[in-house]
């Protein structure tokens, strides 16, 4: 590692502009950031050649061992290789520190808002949320009133996704608590990446993601109703489901069974039993991945097969434990979201530590009125609804597009909100054989459990591909990235033991 | 990288200033106590070390799709064989005593499903376009439920579903072979590029099998595994024995191009070099049907995989119904004399038998994975 002045050695193969948005491994004058340097010279000593040699190795890694997800296609489910871009995302440990703060204190605060809600609503006596805007919320569940899960926590596993602005705020956009995907890929893109760089990680101090499965079976243990071991189940909608991957993966990586709702059914003594080759087992822990509404047809949609007659009775009896529990997916809401910040005064008696993005509700006269009249140079978001679908970016949307927009909102302002439009940070991306600058967002996932909370080391960061654009999901064509946490100190330090001095000594220390 | 913090005990579970502060302030809900993420970093794996799992258990679902992923390879890799080695014979015999291609797709048992897809080309005297018909159609062919790449799809679909109780290398290398045997279909359409493709789906299932061997616990799932596999071997010596008993009864003919036959019977189960070295005689008829059907030491003999089904059966529960099967099946095979056989009457003893293996894999299927609903109630909780 020689240091140089000139940047034209300093990046002799790629050609850069890091300009024109707040970029999270070039600073504006053309140099890496502190914790990409190692990265950076790597790529440049690489060049754009042998990347897209490095792009094709991991493209033929990732279809063989088969990492997909599903999109539906007029209605014909399509298995697609997961894209992920080789070049990865970095954030500097110390950085990472104060945003694991934030999403813990974040995470805290919506569970007591959740089991506030579903006890004593002192919330929204206190006038901190309109009640109607809790109890009139499609993501209420009447029959949860009064259920008291272990710990007090109802939203165990939190997908939040953070953005990164024009000054380099980092700002949560959403919290998603009903039921968050894409841890799976976040573990697989750094399989696949080391595989791809090997070399890289010899010479950075790359936190590792792997302990989030250990912290997830130690969490999913801990909400266990029973004594003595817990039998733990992952609850999928089946293989056709868009996640299914991920709903195996995680099975497979907890040593846990994967079951389906005919698998299990719950007897009269209000327990859950999974239909296994030796009879019924008793389950006591469902890390599910069904929709509140597909859970139960008993109490919910009745012509549901995904779900378990019995199994809200079975919870509300505290016989199992659901992971997330039902009716935690009211905090998620986009309404709800704009009353965080004030959440998390009322409940913790704190300032919040991430940043959100002002939201106007189009429900308040005065708010629809600006957003009608500013519809350009805003995001106008269903409140309910996930996975990016019916967002609306002002600025790119065309004068047909708008009028249809101000329309819709006319005519139901409650389900509509609106957030100026954020100018996302970008990444290097390989694009066409060569690294260009594109639009990222980052998944991070935490867990909140009675014994804890631990943030993944990192997160998902999803790529926009096409060039200007704002759209990440990879539903509608986003990619991936590998995300670092790059510790500089340990960096700094020598790679070799220290000698130690014979004069010193050690009782002193 | 994992840093090691003193202050953390072995359960990782440290009461911090902010936890307490939190708790004091009795802002927070009774019971929600909060560990600050810098104190339980990643000390999971102690956790997991002391937290022992309970007698294993398997879904009826997830051992039925294990069972058929064992089945389906089984299959693959049997049809991959025995078109490779027909096609060996083929070349060895002179034109007019070789026996076409139709054979093989009684053997597969695919004679109708054929005609009805052919129907216009079965009139045709042009014998390579007959070969190349049926070759297609058993690599591949739309229509054929049983061809190399339907059961390859199969197999996957089944460790797809039971990813989670079948080491991951193994689902790796079963999609895999499933993508390049995709991918290379058009390669098939020659006579050298076949060899290239059937080679590659025999290499690959035997891939699959060794990882599982050598990868995975010899569990319930395994169990199944190892007796949809069993299964399907014993199947398919019978059905080879079935079609070519026409030319085991050949006995004492001495004709060269018998001799072509009876090695062409024996390689197409990967039995040829086994035989030799357990039987004195060279292949004939009764010696062959001997070997096939009542060996205890060739995994393909037909009472070698019913040995190796019923040590399976043994460990699994409430398997006395199918281990009664296997047990009628096992007396068939043990009853046979297969000197007398050779002469007449083997096209009914082996109907005979392959009922018996039918009943053993209806007697699994009822038993293990689709009791009737009503059964559930009656099933007394286990745990």
């Amino acid at each position: 590692m020689l240091a140089t002045d000139t940047p034209e050695n300093d990046m002799p193969g790629l050609p850069y502009d890091a300009s024109a948005h707040f970029d999270e491994l070039i600073q504006p004058n053309g140099r890496p950031r502190p914790a990409a340097e190692v990265l950076w010279r790597h790529l440049s000593e690489l060049g754009p050649a042998a990347l897209a040699e490095r792009q094709d190795a991991a493209d033929r890694e990732i279809r063989a061992i088969g990492i997909t997800f599903t999109v539906y296609d007029g209605g014909v489910g399509v298995d697609r290789p997961w894209p992920f871009d080789i070049v990865p995302r970095i954030i500097a440990k110390t950085e990472w520190r104060a945003i694991e703060a934030g999403l813990v204190q974040r995470l805290v605060a919506l569970n007591l808002f959740i089991d506030d809600c579903y006890h004593d609503q002192r919330a929204m006596s206190a006038g901190i949320v309109p009640s109607d805007l809790v109890t009139g919320s499609p993501n209420f569940r009447p029959e949860c009133m009064g259920v008291n899960p272990p710990g007090g926590i109802w939203a165990h596993i939190c997908g939040s996704d953070l953005v990164r602005d024009a000054q380099g705020n980092v700002l949560v956009l959403e919290d998603n608590l009903r039921v968050p995907s894409g841890v799976s890929y976040l573990l697989e893109n750094r399989m696949v990446t080391k595989r791809v760089f090997p070399e890289l990680f010899r010479h950075c101090s790359i936190e590792p993601v792997d302990p989030y499965i250990g912290r997830l079976a130690n969490m999913l243990a801990s909400v266990s109703p029973g004594t003595g071991d817990p039998t733990i189940v992952v609850l999928t909608p089946g293989i056709y489901n868009s996640a299914y991957f991920e709903h195996a993966f995680l099975a497979q990586q907890l040593g846990v069974e994967l079951v389906e709702g005919s698998d299990l059914i719950v007897l009269d003594d209000d327990c859950v039993y999974a239909r296994t080759i030796e009879g019924l087992a008793r389950v006591d822990v469902i890390y599910r991945r069904v929709d509140d509404l597909y859970l139960d047809p008993d109490i919910f949609l009745p012509d549901s097969a995904l779900g378990v007659p019995g199994l809200m009775r079975a919870w509300q009896a505290g016989r199992v434990a659901l992971v997330n529990a039902p009716g935690a997916g009211l905090a998620d809401d986009k309404k709800i979201y704009s009353y965080v910040p004030d959440l998390i005064r009322f409940f913790l008696e704190e300032e919040p530590l991430l940043d959100s993005i002002p939201t106007l509700r189009c429900s308040d006269p005065d708010s629809r009125a600006h957003v009608l009249a500013n519809l350009p140079s805003l995001v106008v978001k269903p409140a309910n609804e996930s996975g990016g679908s019916g967002i609306t970016v002002g600025s790119q949307a065309s004068e047909g597009e708008l009028a249809e927009v101000a329309r819709r909102i006319t005519e139901d302002p409650d389900r509509w909100v609106a957030q100026p439009i954020i100018d996302l940070s970008t990444a290097p991306t390989l694009c066409d054989g060569n690294v260009a600058p594109r639009h990222i967002d980052l998944r991070p996932f935490t867990l909140l459990g009675p014994e804890g909370a631990y943030v993944t080391r990192g997160g998902l960061t999803r790529v926009a591909r096409r060039e200007g654009s704002l759209v990440v999901n990879s539903s509608q064509g986003g990619g991936s990235k590998d995300t670092w946490i790059v510790d500089l100190e340990a960096e700094e330090a020598p790679q070799w033991p220290k000698p130690i001095p014979a004069s010193v000594s050690t009782a002193t220390s | 990288m994992a840093e090691a913090d003193p202050s953390v005990g072995k359960h990782g579970h440290v009461m911090t200033d902010r936890t307490e502060q939190w708790t004091e302030g009795q802002v927070v809900h009774d019971g929600l106590t909060i560990e600050p993420t810098d104190n339980v970093s990643d000390h999971a794996g102690e956790h997991d070390d002391e937290r022992e799992r309970g007698p294993g258990m398997l879904l009826a679902r997830m051992a039925e799709a294990v069972y058929w992923a064992g089945r389906h390879l089984e299959r693959a890799e049997g049809t991959a064989r025995i078109v490779q080695v027909h096609a060996d014979a083929h070349v060895d015999l002179p034109v007019g005593a070789d026996v076409g291609w139709e054979p093989l797709l009684s053997i597969v048992g695919v004679d109708s499903e054929f005609s009805h897809r052919y129907a216009s080309a079965s009139t045709s005297t042009d014998a390579r376009a007959a070969e190349e018909d049926v070759i297609e159609f058993l690599l591949h062919g739309e229509g054929n439920p049983s061809s190399i790449l339907a059961c390859l799809t199969n197999a996957r679909e089944n460790l797809r579903t039971s990813r989670p109780v079948v080491p991951r290398e193994a689902w790796e290398a079963c999609n895999n072979l499933w993508l390049t045997s995709n991918d290379h279909l058009a390669e098939a359409d020659s006579r050298e590029g076949r060899v290239r493709w059937l080679r590659r789906v025999i290499a690959g299932c035997q891939c699959i099998h060794g990882i599982l061997l050598g990868t995975m616990s010899r569990d319930e799932a395994m169990s199944f595994l190892v007796l949809g596999q069993s299964l399907e071997r014993a199947d398919l010596t019978t059905r080879v024995l079935d079609v070519r008993s026409e030319t085991l009864r050949g006995v004492g003919t001495d004709e060269p191009y018998d001799v072509v036959h009876w090695m062409a019977v024996l390689r197409s189960l990967a039995a040829y070099q086994p035989f030799r070295r357990a039987m004195p005689a060279r292949p004939q008829g009764g010696s062959t049907l001997r070997f096939l059907l009542q060996d205890d030491r060739f995994p393909r003999a037909v009472n070698a995989c019913l040995a190796e089904a019923r040590t399976q059966l043994k460990v699994l529960p409430f398997s006395e119904d199918a281990q009664d099967a296997c047990q009628t099946a096992s007396m068939i095979v043990a009853s046979a004399s297969p000197a007398r056989l050779v002469v007449d009457g083997l096209a009914a003893y082996l109907d005979e038998l392959q009922q018996a293996l039918a009943e053993v894999h209806r007697s699994v299927d009822t038993t293990f994975f689709r009791p009737t609903p009503s059964e559930w109630g009656q099933v007394s909780p286990v745990q």
